[in-house]
């Protein structure tokens, strides 16, 4: 693929913010404005997919990872870094062998994929010439067809057809699979997170472990167990 | 129609100026764009008016009277007051993401107005294949700036204001998208101007095919735009002014535009996707006689606005009419009947036109006129679908109604101790001690 015209503006435009923001993410010292970094940087690759002719993909992105799982990011962040906001004013790049370490695996990193990447545009621009060329030229007589209100072909795109298959023809037990591990992490993390004192308060220890507990800590007997 | 001259008038004028791929994808567009714009900006001042005069009316008041007739300039007296109000930034507040946060909040609201289907042809902006996912992503992206303005205020009332937004949008946000799933399997695009084709081609509303969709959308959006009876983000007599306590002038002005613009567009979607968008029968004769196509246009956005408008009323009525849920409640609605209640609709959908497909050919009957642009069905079919519908409504009611009878009464840790030590003493040990190693 050939990048021209707008095209070419709207790809650089969005991957040099897709970068900057996703550096501004690891730099900025507040936690909450970290997050808003990312929040701008998966608004780019979300754009990027535009691009891409994948406004589904696109779409879900922001849907889910702007809308759903940063603004969780945010109240969670917000509740726990309420009182330790104010530290880390020290310096970040103070730990030369700490910053050498990730500077030599970013560089290693950044070799690969360009290394990965090349390999793999030849080989596809080999496999699938034909294909680009008449694709090309079929979306470029589309194009001129359509009317100044029509820019998107109003029928679910061929990408939308493919996502929703492969998920649910090919991957559905990955999905499924999935889920359920992020509903255990979900569990695990609740019970990690709750201390013996929440647990004794809604009455959720074995009677005789509270009795050894308490005899270590005289606060916990005092919980009162009752609704 | 010598009347309706001036927009191919004002097209042959840009041709001169630019070439035809300029005038279709860039100018056109930017007039839609400036126009919608300064429309939903007036609609601003114009709610604000039309608001207290509502209540007024529902109060039986008479609402402003003292600037201008009948009260009618007091948007402008407003405006200015607000702009000529002190712009104030507290102490210790996060400087740039309270100044971002309202930015963040208007964009949201009036970027999803590109999509929305205000009439045929030109009436639309960009018709986007993914039309209502967008609306959904850009529309979410509005809890952001509810958060970060209650949070960056560094005040306690923006802060409780702020989490009580965000749990409240992220619960029913599920809700909203669920119920759009049924009248999707209906029109199969997201495209909304496709969806209101969908909806002309069968001369019917999907309101009659998705009656709980509907009510499921409708209460769900309005607690996603923070409106009475469920502004608790705002609740002015517990949160002083909820998530934008700290904000005044210009900044708070903008939060109410991003308000007030948000309850037009989730008014539009159900209009567009419940509601038949800009269609009207018989409307397809104007198309057909030369010269006629923008009038055509024109009354189809009439009609448009006319259901647009009946919705925006409603949200009025419900405001003046209901008091403010509690917490417990509103997470109950969420939660306990709004999800559920989508979920089953999902399901009686599917089975419904599973049920349509195959009662075609049973008996003589025919119920399928053509399953190549959507599923369009011939009049016993859309009896049976309008029925099937009804049903679908009752049988949740009654499930759901069911399954949270005195939902509330339920005591789980009661339960708990029934479970796990039943008639033991509180405080000794439910097995005896064994003497262990520790």
């Amino acid at each position: 693929m050939v990048l021209s015209g707008w095209e070419a503006v709207f790809f650089w435009v969005f991957s040099i913010a897709a970068i900057f923001a996703g550096l501004l993410t690891v730099m900025a010292r507040n936690t909450i404005h970290s997050a808003l970094f990312l929040i701008s940087s998966l608004v780019s690759v979300a754009a990027l997919f535009i691009l891409l002719h994948a406004e589904f993909i696109a779409g879900v992105q922001i849907l889910v990872y702007v809308g759903g799982v940063m603004v969780l990011f945010l109240f969670v962040i917000m509740l726990v870094n309420v009182g330790e906001e104010e530290r880390g004013q020290e310096e970040i790049f103070n730990r030369s062998r700490q910053v050498t370490t990730s500077v030599i695996f970013c560089g290693l990193l950044v070799a690969g994929l360009i290394y990965a990447l090349n390999v793999g545009y030849e080989g596809i621009q080999k496999r699938d010439a034909a294909t680009i060329a008449q694709t090309g030229a079929e979306r470029r007589a589309a194009d001129q067809n359509l009317a100044a209100s029509a820019t998107g072909a109003s029928k679910i795109t061929k990408g939308t057809e493919w996502v929703g298959n492969g998920l649910y023809r090919f991957g559905s037990l990955p999905f499924e699979v999935a889920s359920v591990l992020l509903l255990v992490a979900i569990i695990g993390s609740v019970m990690l997170a709750r201390t013996l004192k929440q647990e004794a308060a809604v009455d959720d220890v074995a009677p005789d472990v509270l009795e050894k507990e308490a005899i270590k800590d005289p606060e916990l007997a005092e919980v009162p167990a009752t609704e | 129609m010598l009347f309706f001259l001036p927009i191919d008038f004002v097209d042959q004028m840009l041709l001169k100026f630019f070439s035809a791929d300029t005038v279709n994808h860039v100018v056109w567009p930017f007039i839609q764009v400036v126009l919608v714009i300064s429309l939903v900006t007036g609609w601003v001042a114009a709610a604000n008016y039309l608001e207290r005069k509502v209540s007024a009316f529902m109060q039986a008041r008479l609402g402003p009277m003292r600037v201008g007739p009948w009260g009618i300039l007091q948007p402008i007296a407003d405006g200015i007051k607000l702009l000529t109000k002190e712009d104030f930034i507290p102490d210790k507040a996060d400087r740039w993401i309270f100044f971002i946060a309202p930015y963040i909040a208007v964009a949201a609201a009036f970027i999803v107005f590109v999509v929305v289907p205000f009439g045929p042809d030109w009436a639309v902006i960009a018709d986007l294949n993914i039309g209502l996912l967008f609306v959904l992503a850009v529309s979410s992206v509005g809890v952001l700036a509810l958060i970060l303005a209650g949070w960056s205020s560094n005040s306690k009332y923006s802060l409780l204001g702020a989490l009580r937004s965000s749990a409240q949008m992220i619960s029913y946000e599920v809700a909203m998208g669920l119920s759009l799933i049924g009248a999707l399997m209906f029109a199969r695009t997201l495209s909304l101007s496709s969806i209101v084709n969908a909806q002309s081609g069968d001369s019917i509303w999907f309101l009659l095919y998705q009656p709980l969709g509907f009510l499921i959308f409708l209460v769900s959006g309005i607690a996603e735009n923070n409106r009475a009876p469920f502004d608790l983000p705002e609740a002015e007599s517990e949160l002083v002014a909820g998530f934008h306590t700290e904000y005044s002038g210009f900044r708070w002005s903008l939060f109410f535009m991003a308000e007030y613009a948000a309850m037009v567009v989730v008014s539009a979607v159900a209009v567009t996707v419940y509601l038949g968008g800009w269609y009207f029968p018989f409307v397809y004769r104007l198309t057909e006689a030369k010269g006629y196509h923008n009038l055509y246009v024109i009354v189809s956005l009439l009609v448009f606005l006319v259901k647009l408008s009946g919705i925006l009323y409603l949200y009025f009525w419900l405001r003046w009419t209901l008091p403010r849920f509690r917490y417990d409640q509103l997470m109950d609605i969420g939660w306990k009947w709004l999800i559920p209640a989508s979920l089953i609709n999902v399901g009686t959908s599917a089975i419904s036109i599973f049920v349509v497909q195959a009662l075609d050919g049973w008996r003589g009957m025919k119920t399928i006129e053509s399953l190549s642009g959507g599923l369009n069905l011939t009049g016993t079919g859309k009896g049976v679908m309008i029925v099937l519908g009804l049903a679908g409504l009752g049988v949740t009611g009654l499930l759901l109604g069911r399954i949270n009878w005195r939902s509330r009464d339920f005591n789980l840790k009661s339960q708990r101790r029934n479970i796990r030590l039943v008639n033991i003493p509180q405080g000794k040990p439910a097995v005896p001690a064994v003497a262990s190693e520790g």
